[in-house]
């Protein structure tokens, strides 16, 4: 045993396979002791914020600050500010006004700016789009705000009178110290479509997808097992009979009865643990198929008929006499199934057919949403490539695990 | 060993030869339009096996049939600075183009209170803008004084694409027509009208069906019809019944590939992929009496996209103009990607929202037969979640624009007193008093699941709507998180649009969304009706409303009396009333305030939509450039080089 484990450990495939499932499970198990945030609690009241970090802006206006002498001069504010959009409008507005600007370097950002604001008028004399002149509006207001500098008056409201009162000026050297602010909330990897966050609802997803595959693994494999040695081993009627029903299983593609069975339950039922259990009932017959061939091949060898004239019971000799010679094979097919466990369960829910939304993240039902929500036709790509990179490196690595395996066991692949 | 090495050289080699003729075979096809391709290729097929007489003859037979998909390629690729492209309005291919039909799909066919006037025209127009009536085919309309009949005048320069004139034969043809053949339209409004006659060539009396007291049973539904029902041609009409023998279902569901119309658009080209109409120059509208010139585009095209992403990066592109899609986030499309779209408006809600979809209570089921169980459901949902994530920004707040039974339009809000409503609002994500409510009203859990009791069973819903609406699943994910909060368990359930029609017409739901009735010339009435009639919930199969079969009799009386209230203070006092019945009992409730139809347009070939903040163009309603007095926009649009 000691050998076989020193073995498989030192097939390199097997080996980084490993050490990605473990690493990949270890963060899923260590990740909820450093966050008290919920998978499925809604933080965001929007669609899709970015990654980053998140500053309470009522405690930052709040907060005594620091006066540093770095000011946020007009050149830094209007680089911020102005996008590429804003100076391709710019542009535009020259051009189109008639406005001569062969002598400015447009890269210069400043300069096009103090050209912008001595030419702007907001009655346009030429003919332009709707959405130009909302982008000429816009440009306008940004570099209003950025060219000021009498700083941010804080009023707050006088209770009694209702009137503002002027309370604070914030220039342009006040800064705040982000240790000194308690409300500093980071999204790692932003937040989805109902403003949850993403990376606590990918640890869930990713231990309820394993769960699930885990489940419908060793159902679908304990399943086949048993069938397989069954027909493999007593052979006629019960083979026959077995093998007819493992083709018809074979010749229906099981994402249908998957389809089918998962639809008839309905949704209130659909947990985890059944989305399970119905993957693992649909996927067995392929592991049928190929224990029986293998016992086949067996049952005729000496030992066994050995055992048989030793009159050892069938149990015994299947036990004692088969099952050893097809474990490697088994625990190889059991990787499989618990792999293609997890990409069934993400094909299920991204037809809407997987776990309930609200009592449970899947990684598949995070690509259903993300999908729903166009986040990859708006650039939105933290609410969908981290689950497909989890899911990747899943089924990857158990791939990668499974080949070592075969590397070790296979006799014909053995260098 | 060495066989081993033998075979991966063999592979390498095979791989390697592979590799370089499909390198080869691209090579040669450099050309950017498809059609050249093929035929390039087959030219190319042709010349290395000219030696295989019977080969060349396939290649012969490709190359025709290459020629003929030009051929139909060409009908359907219209030149781009004459055509706008459409999207959002149409994903299958075209059933037919009839006006009877009970299942017609088609773009051009809209029968609603703002009818998509494009190719088919009713009478007049409704601008939900600025609430007015406009003469389309009618010139005027007037009610004599006991409101039972109506008197309409038809405009004189009106005729039909096959130039024939308009004239009143053709309105009392369309009328017989829907009641004799037993269309969608007839059933519905043989409630309300009892017949239409011709007064002379130009004027038509319709005659309101009136109740045991003689008065027109619903005077607003008759207002209704001629906003609603597109006019067709009298010769037209006799001509589909001959050619299918008079038998109303074969009628019903003639395609009327060729059908006579009086709208300035025509069925042109249609496939699976696409469908285009095409201007009739001959269009009686150019007329001084109706609009003075032509709609500005020569051709309209929609093609069929698979599905909102499908259409959203088609005008992403600037391959569609005006789009009645759902876009999440639609503002980072001009902020961020700099791209020349707009809509409605520049800000939040982005659009013009008229309608409300609701969540309506199946009230015959265990639990939500209880007001405190109902109410207790819409005081815990979080509607600001909704608003900002659900519908993405793209729509007012509850606190912006208060519950009540009208729209969020001063044409309708004119009718409520808020002063008297402000102690029953529920602002949402109110967990402590929901839970309060049931507990006072003694819905608890007894066995300790998590899950209170109503009568020995838990209470347990499905909330239902159809799978892939995007914005109402996500709202119904929202309502079933509230659910949690407040010990009711709510799952989700998104079937195909079908089976959720089934589900909702027959009252087979428990929790359902949907909308009723938007802005149009009776919207305040049908909306609370589809809110409160008891009517509805008698029918078998109600599209109408109350789907939840809410009674209410004090509801049921005010509805009845509305349509003969002439003085403004007494319309207030009922939809104050009315309102505050709703509030109270929760019969449904609204979820959000949605724009009746999406518009983003793209200003990449056209500019000069209907836009809030464009002076020429702010009472054109937003409705896509075809629905209503949206379609003026057509006549607005400019190309923009």
């Amino acid at each position: 045993m000691k050998n076989t484990l020193n073995q498989v450990f030192h097939a390199p495939k097997f080996l980084i396979g490993f050490i990605i499932f473990v690493g990949l499970i270890g963060f899923c198990f260590i990740y909820p002791f450093f966050t008290d945030k919920g998978p499925l609690t809604m933080y965001g009241n929007g669609n899709f914020f970015p990654p980053g970090t998140y500053v309470n802006r009522e405690e930052v206006v709040e907060d005594d600050g620091y006066t540093l002498n770095i000011e946020r001069n007009a050149e830094t504010k209007i680089a911020a500010s102005l996008g590429d959009n804003e100076i391709k409008g710019i542009l535009t507005y020259f051009d189109l006004a008639g406005i001569d600007y062969s002598g400015i370097d447009t890269n210069d950002k400043v300069a096009l700016v103090d050209l912008w604001m001595e030419n702007y008028s907001s009655d346009y004399s030429f003919k332009t789009t709707t959405a130009n002149k909302k982008l000429f509006a816009r440009i306008q207001s940004i570099v209003e705000k950025a060219q000021k500098d009498t700083g941010v008056i804080i009023a707050e409201k006088n209770a009694e009178t209702g009137e503002l009162e002027q309370s604070e000026t914030i220039t342009g050297t006040s800064y705040s110290n982000t240790s000194d602010l308690a409300s500093v909330i980071t999204f790692v990897l932003g937040t989805d479509n109902f403003g949850r966050d993403v990376l606590t609802e990918l640890v869930s997803a990713t231990k309820a997808s394993l769960r699930i595959g885990l489940l419908a693994g060793c159902i679908a494999t304990t399943i086949g097992l048993l069938l397989g040695l069954l027909a493999g081993y007593v052979g006629g009627v019960i083979d026959n009979l077995i093998t007819f029903v493992t083709n018809l299983f074979t010749v229906i593609p099981s994402f249908i009865i998957l389809i089918l069975i998962s639809y008839s339950v309905g949704d209130s039922a659909r947990g985890v643990t059944v989305v399970g259990i119905i993957i693992g009932c649909t996927a067995w017959p392929w592991t049928t198929r190929s224990v029986r061939s293998q016992v086949i091949s067996l049952r005729n060898r000496d030992h066994v008929n050995l055992s048989k004239l030793s009159g050892h019971s069938m149990m015994r000799i299947i036990l004692t006499d088969i099952l050893p010679y097809i474990a490697s094979y088994v625990v190889m097919a059991l990787i499989l199934q618990i792999s293609s466990g997890v990409l069934a369960e993400a094909q299920l829910s991204m037809i809407g057919l997987g776990p309930a939304t609200t009592k449970q993240a899947t990684l598949g039902l995070m690509m259903q949403w993300a999908t729903q929500y166009s986040a990859h036709l708006n650039g939105a790509w933290w609410a969908y490539f981290p689950v497909v990179i989890t899911i990747a490196l899943m089924t990857f690595s158990m791939n990668l695990m499974n080949q070592g395996l075969d590397q070790v066991f296979n006799p014909q692949l053995r260098d | 060993m060495k066989n081993r090495k033998m075979n991966k050289i063999i592979s390498v080699i095979a791989v390697a030869a592979m590799t370089v003729s499909m390198v080869a075979g691209c090579g040669s096809s450099s050309s950017s339009s498809t059609a050249d391709t093929a035929e390039e290729e087959t030219t190319e097929a042709a010349e290395t096996e000219a030696a295989d007489t019977e080969e060349a003859a396939d290649t012969e037979a490709a190359e025709t049939e290459a020629a003929e998909e030009t051929a139909s390629d060409d009908e359907a690729a219209t030149p781009r600075n004459e055509t706008v492209y459409f999207a959002g309005q149409q994903w299958g291919a075209t059933n037919n183009w009839n006006p009877m039909s009970s299942n017609a799909n088609c773009w051009a066919i809209a029968q609603a209170g703002n009818a998509r006037e494009m190719m088919y025209e009713s009478l007049f127009m409704y601008n939900c803008l600025d609430g007015s009536v406009t003469g389309l085919l009618g010139d005027t309309y007037t009610w004599n004084d006991d409101k039972t009949v109506m008197t309409v005048t038809l405009k004189q320069d009106a005729h039909f694409s096959d130039g024939s004139a308009f004239n009143s034969a053709d309105v009392v043809a369309t009328w017989d027509a829907h009641i004799n053949y037993g269309s969608p339209t007839g059933a519905s409004y043989m409630l309300y009208i009892d017949s239409i006659e011709a007064v002379d060539d130009y004027t038509v009396n319709i005659n309101a069906k009136l109740n045991d007291a003689g008065q027109a049973e619903n005077p607003l539904m008759v207002e209704t019809y001629i906003t609603a029902i597109y006019q067709m041609s009298d010769e037209y009409l006799q001509v589909v019944s001959d050619r299918n023998g008079g038998d109303a279902e074969a009628i019903k569901e003639d395609k009327m590939e060729d059908a006579v119309h009086s709208g300035p658009y025509g069925n042109y080209y249609a496939s699976e992929q696409k469908v285009i109409y095409m201007r009739d120059d001959n269009y009686w509208g150019q007329s001084d009496s109706m609009w003075g010139s032509l709609p500005v585009p020569k051709y309209l095209a929609h093609v069929i996209y698979k599905d909102n992403a499908a259409g959203q990066t088609a005008l992403q592109q600037g391959e569609v103009d005006a789009c009645q899609q759902f876009i999440t986030d639609v503002q980072k499309l001009w902020l961020e990607d700099g791209l020349p779209i707009s809509t409605w408006l520049d800000d939040a809600p982005y659009g013009l929202c008229l309608t409300m979809p609701t969540i309506w209570f199946n009230t015959e089921r265990n639990g939500l037969d209880q007001v405190a169980v109902r109410k207790a459901i819409a005081m815990a949902t979080d509607f600001s979640q909704i608003a900002a994530s659900a519908m993405s920004g793209q729509t007012y707040t509850f606190d912006e624009m208060p519950r009540c039974v009208a729209n969020p339009t001063d044409a309708e809000r004119q009718y409520i007193d808020f002063d008297q409503l402000t102690d029953l609002q529920f602002s949402g994500n109110d967990v402590d008093g929901a839970n309060a409510l049931l507990d006072e009203a003694g819905i608890v859990d007894t066995d300790g699941d998590g899950i209170r009791e109503y009568n020995g069973e838990n209470l347990a819903y499905q909330a239902e709507c159809p799978t892939g609406w995007s914005d109402w699943n996500a709202t119904l994910e929202i309502i079933a998180a509230a659910g949690q909060n407040i010990g009711i368990d709510i799952t989700t359930y998104f079937p195909e649009y079908a089976s959720f029609a089934d589900d909702l017409t027959t009252c087979n739901f428990d929790i359902g969304m949907w909308t009723p009735t938007g802005a149009e010339i009776a919207g305040l009435w049908s909306r609370s009706a589809a809110y409160f009639k008891d009517d509805y919930a008698a029918l078998e199969v109600n599209w109408s409303g109350n789907f939840g079969h809410y009674i209410n009799e004090e509801a049921n009386e005010i509805l009845d009396s509305i349509p003969y209230m002439t003085s403004d203070d007494d319309l207030k006092a009922a939809y104050t009333r009315l309102s505050q019945i709703y509030l109270e009992e929760v019969p449904s409730f609204s979820a959000m305030y949605r724009p009746q139809a999406f518009f983003a347009a793209s200003e990449s070939v056209w500019t000069n939509y209907p836009a809030a903040s464009n002076d020429e163009t702010s009472n054109i309603p937003p409705l896509v450039l075809t629905d209503g007095a949206g379609i003026e926009g057509l006549y607005h649009l400019e190309l923009v080089e």
